[in-house]
């Protein structure tokens, strides 16, 4: 007999375990080995239960779990599908690899108490975002979410650092106060708060203008989230001065949260006739793409270049939410698979050229290639990759929704991703030459040892799995195909929630069922 | 939904005045408007649940009066809900501004991205 009762239940599974394992952290206070074992573990296990989510529901459907056991459009339901399950394996992979990578770098006693429960807390907020299907759960996570994040964000921030921090919070506030808003309004037009149900009543709606009011205020709140153009102000100034590990999981997962609401309200829950929004997305993202990669021009700190390529690649992204076709959301959920990935990786690259060089300022680095060879070569790989050269990962991704831009004649959306991608690769080799191949200015210290040999480590491994998703694309394109496939299925998803009515009393009588 | 217009004045003016003093360059004021916006944010929830007179409240269960119409519960879930977390959050930006206070010796956002610090821990700093 199944431990969980039905497999079902294994959906809050990614919501429970972090929070769990939190609280367990809470009760040891003092930073010890153990901790830090118990919290790589629960990393673990989470990226092989998003792993077993991902292969159990390519060949089945997907898992739905009632919460409480309330009938599903009045209770809170959980929907793990293919592209919660994806975006589960990424943000517990991701995990895996910024706390190994805060391991290396800090030594156990030297930890922040606080550093690790807020993690597994934030981690708890993001899954729960993936597997909601529930307008204010959505919410309610959220703030999960952006509470931890703040925690983290001031947690070891220095005096002249805090200051970063308000205007991430304020615009964030501002967003949470909105998006409020936007349930209550959803709640007096549909009568309902759950994704299924909303289907179903969007659909009699479509073409009503409260109904694209709605859809506007959405895309607000959920593109502020994510970055994208002319809300992406907060991003580069607050993602450049937290520790390396955080800022790189924020790098990989905060944004990619948004974008991952943003297929997942406009591809499922909002009918696809609204084509006008999806234009505006389109255009908004050209611009997204454009405006982030010229702010990354005059910067001269690593972290701070790598977070104006942030709001560029959200940019890529997006366009390829607006261009909506199931060809189009398949290559934007390959793009944040490839991203999540090589984003966090080139964030803890500036981690660790911060620790070598003792700061990331390119005018005062230097003569890494030398000093760590193997750290330039996961730099090349990641950063060829970011800028979209074949065979890596990244070529795939903008190759495709370049394609579909060919194919709906938007040569102007193109031709801005195309100038986006140049100067993409101009920063990276910016980074190159000024932390890898120029010599080390006179008084700088290029020091390596055992600390820094083990991040680079996590670092080359990272690497290599980008390397494994080029090589592999297309198996990773398949299962991007079936979440795509399955997020745009809309009647799909309202017959999956349906069906899960169908069980009342799962492990005691099976053939118990209600009619 | 009919004769709700009083709240909709009322949300729309506090919504405004709040994200009017977010906007403020003084910390304080932007505290405050944070208050006012979550509270507007709270009232569209409230009013959501429909013209209060004459229903009844639904909680009243068996010896509720027979023909009243109950008010629609949900909204005062999610209220409850969003109430909380406001606090949460409000008390987290009050902690965040004193930080600021100490840090900077500045509660002002015009002189707070000046690069030489005012007073607190980071002018100490800057005098080691």
């Amino acid at each position: 007999m199944n431990p969980f009762g039905t497999p079902a239940n294994l959906a809050a599974f990614p919501v429970m375990f972090p929070a769990i394992v939190a609280l367990i952290c809470l009760l040891a206070p003092r930073p010890s080995v153990w901790r830090r074992v118990l919290a790589l573990a629960a990393c673990a296990g989470l990226l092989a239960h998003a792993c077993w989510i991902v292969s159990h529901v390519m060949n089945d459907s997907p898992l739905v779990l009632r919460l409480g056991g309330w009938i599903a459009p009045y209770g809170i339901v959980l929907v793990a599908d293919t592209l919660a399950g994806i975006m589960l394996a990424l943000s517990s992979f991701t995990a895996i690899t910024c706390v190994l990578f805060g391991f290396a770098e800090t030594p156990t006693k030297d930890e922040h108490p606080l550093r690790l429960p807020l993690f597994l807390f934030l981690l708890a907020g993001i899954n729960l975002t993936f597997v909601t299907g529930d307008l204010f759960n959505l919410f309610v996570a959220f703030e999960v979410m952006l509470l931890s994040s703040y925690g983290l964000m001031t947690l070891e921030a220095g005096a002249r650092e805090s200051r970063q921090a308000l205007s991430y919070l304020t615009l964030n506030l501002v967003g949470s106060a909105l998006f409020l808003a936007v349930c209550g309004f959803t709640y007096s037009l549909l009568g309902t708060l759950n994704f299924a149900e909303m289907i179903v009543r969007t659909d009699v709606l479509a073409g009503d203008y409260r109904l694209t009011l709605l859809a506007v205020l959405m895309l607000l709140v959920f593109g502020l989230k994510a970055g994208l153009f002319p809300l992406y102000q907060w991003l580069p100034g607050s993602y450049s001065v937290m520790p390396a590990p955080i800022a790189a999981f924020y790098a990989g997962m905060l944004t990619k949260v948004g974008v991952y609401i943003l297929i997942r309200i406009f591809g499922t829950v909002l009918p696809p006739s609204m084509t006008e929004l999806h234009t505006l997305i389109a255009w908004t993202a050209g611009l997204t793409m454009v405006i982030g990669v010229l702010g990354a021009v005059g910067q001269m700190r690593v972290q701070t270049i790598l977070s104006y390529h942030i709001v560029s690649q959200i940019g890529f992204m997006a366009l390829a939410i607006g261009l909506f076709t199931p060809f189009a959301i398949t290559a934007a959920i390959f793009y944040i698979i490839h991203h999540i990935i090589v984003k966090a990786a080139l964030f803890l690259v500036g981690g660790s050229i911060t620790k070598l060089n003792g700061t990331d300022d390119l005018s005062r680095t230097g003569g890494l290639w030398r000093a760590a060879p193997w750290l330039g070569i996961a730099f090349v790989l990641q950063a060829m990759s970011l800028a979209g050269l074949p065979p890596l990962s990244g070529f795939w991704g903008k190759f495709m929704i370049i394609q579909e831009g060919f194919t709906q004649g938007e040569w102007v959306l193109v031709a801005m991703s195309l100038v986006a991608s140049i100067l993409t690769l101009m920063s990276m080799l910016k980074i190159w030459l000024g932390a890898f191949w120029k010599a080390a200015p006179e008084g700088t210290p290029v020091a390596t040892n055992g600390r820094t040999r083990a991040m680079t480590t996590v670092i080359v491994a990272m690497a290599c799995v980008s390397l494994v998703i080029g090589f592999g694309a297309e198996k990773f394109l398949r299962i991007a195909k079936h979440a795509a496939d399955e997020t745009l299925d809309r009647a799909g998803y309202v017959a999956d929630v349906r069906a899960a009515n169908e069980i009342l009393y799962p492990s005691k009588t099976p053939g118990a069922t209600q009619p | 939904m009919t004769n709700q217009l009083e709240a909709a004045v009322l949300v729309a003016v506090l919504f405004s005045c709040g994200l009017y003093l977010c906007f403020s360059r003084r910390m304080l004021r932007m505290l405050f408007g944070f208050l006012m916006i979550s509270n507007a944010a709270n009232l569209v929830l409230i009013a959501i649940s429909g013209d209060p007179t004459g229903k009844r409240a639904a909680t009243v269960g068996a010896d509720a009066p027979a023909g009243v119409l109950p008010v629609d519960p949900l909204p005062q879930a999610l209220i409850l809900t969003a109430i909380v977390i406001g606090f949460a959050v409000a008390a987290y930006l009050t902690v965040l501004i004193y930080r600021l206070y100490t840090d900077r010796g500045t509660a002002n956002v015009s002189t707070l991205f000046e690069d030489k610090a005012r007073g607190g821990a980071a002018a100490k700093e800057d005098a080691l």
